[in-house]
């Protein structure tokens, strides 16, 4: 998928999104991935193994993860580079959000 | 009291993927167990009285699901009870908070296209049955004997209360779609 159609389609991105995305920066398999945003968020977040699923999917499918191998029945995912370039640009428009809410407050 | 219990056309009964899971779950919650979901469990299911047990139970419809979907599931502590059409079950025996599996809505309402798409797609047959009988009788009417033409208009019929009954179905998942 070229970097403007993964735009299009991914940027807003769903916290649930951005926070799978962000779990990939390291090799993780599917159920690491929910240990690891429960962890991030303080427990807030308890992603569901349906929405761990289907969220792999759309993002390996659209190229912003891989998989690098497979461990006991379980694939393990890696961002990619395009993977990286949207969750940068997604990271810096939530950043200019709150800036902004910052300076009107 | 018979500990044996049949509920035919639960799928036609309980319409949106979450009355499902809450029927099973309510089911389950006065001791009637289901342990192996098959192909034709949506229009013969077969329960049996156990004690009874807070499970919560998930609907997913995946037509070709990847080989991880599976071990996905398991990891997360959920039981495969297996699929009818395109359907899966899972359930998990749960205290305090009812897990989720869909934990967004985004993820609930992917859930819900998925099933309707399923239905649209059996919608479509019986529909492109219909309009294959009634071109049938209308341009080979003189070679049918009536014999022929009533079996084809009894056909047309039953496929045409079915259409009916998957549209009706249709128009609620498309109403419910966030549910």
């Amino acid at each position: 998928m070229s970097v403007e159609k993964a735009r299009k389609r991914y940027i807003p991105m769903s916290e649930t999104m951005f926070y799978i995305l962000l779990s990939m920066k390291q090799e993780r398999h599917g159920y690491a991935i929910m240990q690891h945003v429960k962890e991030l968020t303080k427990g807030r977040i308890r992603l569901g193994a349906g929405t761990v699923y289907s969220s792999l999917g759309k993002l390996e499918g659209d190229g912003l993860i891989k998989s690098i191998r497979e461990e006991d029945r379980r694939n393990i995912y890696l961002i990619t580079p395009l993977g990286k370039q949207i969750l940068h640009e997604e990271a810096e428009r939530i950043a200019e959000l709150s800036s902004n809410y910052k300076e009107v407050l | 009291m018979s500990d044996q219990k049949t509920v035919l056309f639960s799928v036609f009964r309980h319409i949106l993927p979450s009355d499902y899971e809450n029927w099973l779950e309510q089911m389950a919650a006065e001791g009637w167990q289901i342990d192996h979901i098959e192909q034709w469990s949506s229009v013969v299911m077969s329960f049996r009285l156990c004690e009874p047990k807070k499970y919560r139970f998930v609907y997913d419809p995946q037509v070709s699901p990847r080989k991880e979907y599976i071990p996905t599931y398991e990891e997360f502590g959920w039981e495969y009870l297996g699929r009818m059409a395109s359907a899966h079950i899972w359930r998990m025996e749960y205290e305090g908070e009812r897990p989720q599996a869909f934990s967004d809505q985004e993820g609930l309402v992917e859930r819900n296209r998925r099933n309707l798409t399923a239905v649209s797609i059996s919608f479509f047959m019986f529909l492109t049955a219909i309009l294959a009988i009634g071109l049938g009788l209308g341009f080979a009417a003189d070679s049918l004997s009536a014999g022929d033409r009533i079996q084809l208009v009894i056909a047309g019929g039953f496929f045409g209360v079915i259409s009916l009954a998957l549209a009706y179905v249709m128009l609620q998942m498309r109403k419910n779609l966030r549910k």
